[in-house]
């Protein structure tokens, strides 16, 4: 009997279930991805010429040999510090007026302010007379954001010449619509009752809004502009390198005059502002409740963890009391001025500017040049996220704290014994991952020029180091974060730590981590600009040469067919984030 | 405006939501100082039929004329001044959390003060006096300063009654006031907004699911069901059948299940 129930059983199974074919949409795009990053590594000439040139070992390793004795005298001590503190103040006043830009902006860009404004809150699609403002702002938004804040920097180093101003505008205008762009889907995704209630009693959208939705989502906003705040720091190490000073600056210098010892020392600045400005970020978000961007990108806001009031308020008074007063000291430090904006040489410099640029110059011989150089620049593009998404996901599972005694994959285990090496690995990655992402990537270009031939492989590593520290950072947060239970539940019916890691923390980190990979290809993308700048090739070194001799008409069209590339990756990261 | 105008003028009124028809052929009239009850099942378009009251939606047919002016008619802004005049009372989670209870109150002001002054009142509470007169009133003063993310279910649900008497409208809307509180909870806040209207002369609508505190509270109770008025009567005159035929379970749903 027993048996013949189990054949009944067997035959209904095969009849209602066939096993799924592994061709399916996702296998597809995973071979379209191998393709893809296949054809760019043949991008790279790889295998047919001299890509490593030997003589540069020997510099290579007297540089490296440098790190070990760092230039510590008092003058360059003090040079380091006022380095430091110029990059930290451009990173101040960028973070705070693109904030700024980000409120306005993210206001009129978000939908339920204009249902707000035509009073179709309470209508179940978005009406069209509401569409039109908010798609032609989201147009505008989207312009400022493809291009780098290097090209803006080049620009406007045209305009003001060396000046504080550039650096603080570089970062100010792109970061501003950045900002606004995820303020504004932030304010989308917050609960509308408390707005609808205000709304409904005759009060009108702003004064509803600052009485419901702004403080209802500030919590988020806050936590957004701590991560601004360490893109900017990065942001601002790199602008130095095109002259507007801080820490960039001098290490471009010393780079220059082959002096390794004092660059080690501007080195060891750049990982400790870096460090700490991380991991005080990282600690507030935390605290805010709003752990990562992902969170900010993927909207779960209504589910995120709350902390309680207490510490958070504390936590929130602590953190923007200490920004207020670091924010006081650097702007008596760096001499900001702003009648600059508006002086009548700025204005003549933008008229010149804008009546050169039209009309563009664009005729059909230059297409088959900008062709090759666009896939270039995708190549570039595709092998840095390769490489960043590889290295990351290697290095994001030390990084974690899951491995240590405690942690999900040890839990049992309280010897001293796994305390130590844990806690070595632990901070051996976390150290690694910080100095990849703390260096820029032009400076990374330029340490791999000693020992590489120029071309788009020492910019597509380059970027792909840089890259790797923030998704190993980023990644190793994911795992920290997730959902312990089902983990715990593995473990207890006798799994080995090697099976939950394969049936718990895989399935659940790795929808997580492509996601993370596709947005940071879209910033890679735009980053080929930087690694251009030092001679790596592809569409950015075209940029950087046509900003520096001014010529501005075939600038424009560069910079639109860059815009147009740029549109397209994002495209295709969306449509790959959404299977 | 004379005194027997009606407030509330639904003409012909039908709602529709792409292909659901949530309310047909409405016709109402509620005059000043009125207390109606909106009772029947869920989905039956009570909170629909509130907020065409509200000027938050408009009718798909007919008119709705509030205080003598049809509101399709309005401007955005004119229509705000009609909405400054009604205060709705929605379920707590209309209140933002995250702000003070004074703030939440103060919002109730919001109508009437300038950008200027509200950006102000929420570093330096302003108008704290009215605000405190008005938690007095609902019974929990001592709550002024505190975070609204503290406060129970019930304390909640008076801030939110408190704000409207600082809104202090002609018209109290309330949309199910009461359906996430127990019994007891349920019964303080109807004295309470009865009171408010007795003292005040408010018209107050409320829609409920408890029919016994509709009866006990209320002066006029309407029955709605599918979209519809199923009866319009003084709260005494209403019978036992009537409110079994409100909330009747209609069998025809689930026959053509049975025969698959």
């Amino acid at each position: 009997m027993p048996q013949i129930e189990h054949k009944a059983i067997q035959n209904s199974v095969a009849k209602t279930s066939t096993r799924p074919t592994l061709f399916n949409q996702r296998s597809l795009w995973s071979l379209f991805g191998i393709a893809a990053i296949i054809s760019s590594i043949a991008q790279t000439g790889l295998f047919r010429q001299d890509i490593i040139n030997p003589g540069g070992w020997s510099v290579f390793l007297h540089f490296l040999i440098a790190s070990l004795h760092p230039d510590l005298s008092p003058e360059l001590l003090s040079l380091t510090l006022d380095a430091t503190i110029v990059t930290l103040a451009y990173a101040m006043y960028g973070t705070a007026f693109s904030v700024f830009l980000g409120l306005v902006g993210g206001v009129l860009a978000s939908q339920v302010w204009w249902q707000s404004v035509f009073m179709t809150y309470s209508h179940r699609q978005f009406q069209p007379t509401a569409i039109a403002p908010w798609l032609i702002i989201r147009a505008l938004l989207s312009i400022p954001r493809a291009i780098h804040e290097l090209i803006w920097g080049l620009f406007f180093i045209n305009i003001f010449g060396l000046d504080p101003l550039v650096a603080i505008l570089a970062i100010t205008i792109p970061f501003g619509a950045v900002t606004a762009k995820v303020f504004s889907e932030i304010l989308d995704e917050t609960p509308r009752q408390p707005l609808i209630a205000l709304l409904s009693s005759g009060v009108s959208p702003p004064k509803a809004f600052i009485y419901s939705l702004l403080p209802q989502a500030f919590p988020y906003l806050l936590s957004y502009t701590f991560y601004r705040f360490e893109c900017s720091i990065r942001s601002a190490a790199v602008l130095g390198i095109i002259g507007a000073g801080g820490l960039g600056y001098q290490i471009l210098l010393s780079l220059q005059s082959l002096r390794y010892e004092q660059i080690w020392t501007f080195f060891f600045a750049l990982f400790l502002l870096n460090g700490s400005v991380d991991f005080w970020s990282a600690l507030l978000r935390h605290h805010l409740g709003s752990p990562n961007r992902l969170d900010l990108n993927s909207l779960k806001l209504q589910g995120s963890k709350r902390p309680t009031i207490n510490r958070q308020s504390h936590l929130i008074l602590f953190a923007s009391s200490i920004g207020a007063i670091a924010l006081l000291l650097c702007s008596f430090s760096i001499k900001i001025d702003y009648t600059k904006l508006w002086a009548p040489r700025t204005i003549q410099l933008l008229e010149e500017f804008i009546g050169e640029v039209f009309p563009p110059n664009i005729n059909t011989t230059q297409f088959g040049e900008l062709f090759n150089l666009s896939t270039q620049t995708l190549a570039m593009s595709i092998l840095a996220i390769a490489l960043a998404g590889l290295g990351g996901m290697l290095l994001c599972f030390p990084a974690a704290r899951i491995l240590l005694p405690g942690g999900v994959l040890n839990p049992i285990s309280q010897s001293p014994h796994h305390w130590f090496w844990g806690t070595i690995i632990l901070l051996l990655t976390r150290s690694l991952l910080l100095i990849s992402r703390a260096i820029p990537a032009p400076i990374w270009a330029l340490i791999l020029l000693f020992i590489l031939f120029p071309g788009i492989l020492p910019g597509a590593i380059a970027l792909g180091l840089h890259n790797l520290g923030i998704l190993g950072r980023l990644m190793a947060e994911v795992i920290e974060e997730l959902d312990e239970r089902p983990l715990r539940s593995l473990q207890a019916l006798g799994a080995t730590s090697p099976q939950v890691f394969l049936y718990g923390v895989l399935p659940n980190a790795l929808p997580q981590f492509i996601a993370y990979i596709l947005y940071r290809w879209e910033v890679c993308m735009r980053e080929t600009v930087i690694v251009g700048l030092v001679g790596a090739g592809g569409l950015g070194r075209l940029l950087t040469e046509q900003l520096s001799s001014f010529d501005y008409k075939s600038l424009v069209t560069t910079l639109l067919c860059f815009i147009v590339l740029t549109f397209g990756v994002d495209l295709l990261s969306a449509s790959f984030r959404r299977l | 405006m004379s005194g027997t105008d009606p407030i509330f003028e639904l003409k012909h009124v039908a709602k529709r939501f792409g292909k659901s028809r949530v309310l047909a052929n409405i016709n109402l009239q509620i005059l000043a100082g009125e207390r109606v009850a909106l009772v029947g099942p869920s989905g039956a378009g009570k909170s629909t039929l509130l907020g065409l009251l509200n000027g938050t939606q408009l009718p798909s047919q007919g008119e709705v004329w509030v205080f003598g002016r049809n509101l399709a008619r309005l401007s955005p802004s004119q229509l705000r001044q009609v909405q400054r005049r009604i205060g709705t009372i929605y379920q707590q989670l209309h209140l933002v959390d995250n702000l003070r209870v004074i703030h939440n109150l103060n919002a109730g002001h919001l109508g009437r003060w300038s950008l200027f002054k509200a950006v102000v009142s929420l570093f330096f509470p302003l108008e704290v006096e009215t605000a405190a007169q008005a938690l007095f009133k609902v019974g929990i003063p001592e709550k002024l300063y505190e975070r609204t993310d503290q406060l129970s279910g019930g304390q909640k649900q008076r801030v939110a009654l408190a704000r409207v008497l600082v809104q202090n409208p002609i018209v109290i809307l309330a949309d199910e006031p009461i359906s996430s509180l127990d019994l007891g909870r349920s019964r303080e806040i109807m004295d309470l907004l009865r009171d408010m209207s007795e003292q005040t002369g408010q018209t107050l609508i409320i829609s409920l699911h408890a029919i016994e505190l509709a009866l006990s509270h209320c002066q006029r109770i309407i029955g709605l069901r599918q979209g519809r008025i199923l009866f319009d009567v003084p709260a005494p005159e209403v019978l036992p059948e009537m409110v079994e035929a409100l909330y009747r379970i209609e069998n025809a749903r689930t026959e053509p299940i049975q025969k698959i």
